[in-house]
């Protein structure tokens, strides 16, 4: 107990003689944790509503005529060969015919005199929620184009593959932001650090020769900087929550908060990040006491 | 009575040491210190007082032969032992090594701090200290604006501060009054007598001209003990006061 207390007076006095550079390093720090978390967290959402779009995901396979009860049961045979089908449900014309009147409400009066066998008969596949990625969407509707009698398949291709794209995009901007993040938090605490050791060059001389042991004068700099990373990292989640509630303030409204639920991150996953934060600073701290640290 | 022989608390075997390119500042030095002995060091400038006192704390590492101090074989320790032997000494360096930005009281607690002493006790210390070497109202000053005078007394006070084993003082008087000195003495004679062993390394022969204890003189790096200035011709040690109580 002793020793944290006079570890953690060691490191605030450092902190205040440096408080320039340390400023300096807590505003990188949370500006990077804020740029990460905020593409993060648009990443999270994007997913969230990719998930509930799958729920409604269906590929339908329409058929030149109406595939009699043998021929169904061929059909079925292939589309499970497939095995990242959850169910498939046969349509006839009729059927068809009777759902679009539903769709229609009131206005249903405009198919009169139309047949109710117009529109084909068709085939709807529900594939299995982790069939998430566009590539196997797309092979698995390759495949049902090569079946016999079919005319064509339809999934809601061009929407599909807009978000995917977005999403491919969105990976590639958390993958830069999260470097930026890395290397940020390491080479500023680090710079810090460095700085901090050269101030108290003579206080750390004296300290060896009065017996101070290695822990003494190594652990300080570590807490300075796992302090760096928790507070940057504190104000930059701050920063989010309150961009957060600003955006949602601006955008409020019943049609975009059912069909853009935007959610803030999970306490959890805040925590993880003011931890990777913090985790970093605390290397970037170790490798300057590494190299200018002469023990 | 107590009949064994005195324990060595700092130990010499030809020593010697050579700065880069071929400067031989300490030459074959042989010499033995016992528990609880007060013991000057004296010579010119450039003999190698300095030199062997930083030998004995690792401040440098010997070029030849060995050192113990309290049973470590100090050439030998590694880094990561070099505080436990800094521990058991406390050294006046004749450059103070002040802290100038930081307080009379921060310089002298700076020592008891490494080894977790609890904040009262060194506080109460610290104000014990500068009472005895006439500081008292120098507490809160900057150790960067005292005297050249103030600046060596609180070297001195941070040196004993932690009641070491052994005491070095490089210079201890070299900037002080009379009185001033003869307070420092008393200090480091006090810390003596509860059981210190104190090496006084210093070319001022008012220290030692009128003390009992034992003279080394060193000459170009090299050691001689002047009969003149011997207590004891045929006592190794000279007569040196044993020690009251283990601290």
């Amino acid at each position: 107990m002793r020793f944290f207390t006079v570890m953690l007076r060691h490191t605030c006095r450092n902190m205040l003689l440096t408080w320039k550079s340390q400023g300096m390093t807590l505003f990188t720090v949370s500006l990077s944790v804020l740029i990460f978390s905020f593409f993060y967290l648009i990443y999270a959402n994007a997913l969230h509503l990719g998930a509930a779009l799958d729920d409604d995901l269906r590929l339908i396979v329409y058929l030149d005529e109406e595939p009699p009860p043998p021929m169904q049961e061929e059909y079925r045979r292939k589309i499970l060969k497939f095995d990242q089908v959850e169910r498939i449900e046969f349509v006839d014309s009729a059927q068809a015919f009777k759902r679009f009147e539903q769709q229609l409400g009131d206005n249903r009066d405009v198919l009169g005199g139309v047949p109710a066998d117009f529109l084909p008969p068709s085939i709807e596949v529900y594939p299995i929620r982790s069939m998430d990625s566009l590539s196997r969407i797309k092979r698995f509707s390759d495949y049902l184009q090569t079946l016999p009698g079919v005319l064509k398949v339809q999934y809601g291709k061009e929407w599909i593959e807009r978000f995917y794209s977005f999403i491919q995009l969105m990976r590639v901007v958390i993958i830069l932001s999260g470097s930026l993040l890395i290397m940020t938090t390491t080479f500023m605490v680090a710079h810090t650090i460095r700085l901090t050791l050269l101030s108290r060059q003579q206080e750390l001389e004296l300290l060896r020769l009065v017996g101070a042991t290695n822990n003494y004068i190594r652990t300080p700099f570590l807490l300075e900087g796992a302090l760096q990373g928790l507070l940057g990292a504190g104000s930059g989640m701050a920063a989010l929550l309150l961009l957060f509630n600003w955006i949602k303030l601006q955008f409020a409204g019943p049609a975009t908060s059912s069909l853009l639920p935007f959610t803030f991150f999970s306490w959890p996953v805040v925590l993880l990040i003011v931890g990777l934060a913090t985790l970093l600073c605390v290397i970037g701290s170790f490798s300057a006491i590494r190299r200018f640290l002469q023990l | 009575m107590d009949t064994s022989p005195p324990e060595a608390m700092i130990d010499l075997i030809k020593v010697s040491k050579i700065y880069p390119p071929e400067v031989q500042a300490i030459t074959d030095i042989s010499l033995t210190v016992n528990r609880g002995e007060l013991l000057f060091l004296t010579g010119m400038s450039g003999a190698g007082k300095t030199t062997l006192l930083r030998l004995i704390s690792r401040m440098e590492k010997p070029s030849k032969g060995m050192i113990d101090v309290a049973g470590m074989d100090v050439a030998k320790l590694p880094q990561c032992k070099i505080h436990l032997l800094r521990r058991k000494i406390g050294m006046a360096y004749q450059d103070f090594k002040l802290l100038p930005e930081r307080t009379v009281a921060d310089n002298i607690a700076i020592a008891m701090e490494v080894v977790y002493r609890p904040k009262s006790s060194i506080e109460k210390r610290t104000r014990d200290l500068l009472e005895q070497l006439n500081l008292t109202q120098k507490y809160t000053a900057r150790a960067g604006e005292l005297s050249r005078g103030e600046q060596q007394r609180v070297a001195i006070a941070r040196a004993v501060a932690n009641w070491p084993e052994i005491i070095l003082a490089d210079e201890p008087t070299g900037n002080l009054d009379a009185d001033t000195t003869a307070r420092v003495m008393d200090l480091l004679h006090r810390h003596n007598r509860k059981g210190a062993t104190i090496l006084i390394a210093t070319h001022d022969k008012t220290l030692y001209q009128q003390d009992t204890h034992r003279v080394i003189e060193l000459s170009f790096g090299r050691m001689r003990a002047p009969q003149a200035e011997m207590p004891d011709a045929d006592d190794a040690y000279g007569e040196f006061i044993p020690p009251v109580s283990e601290v």
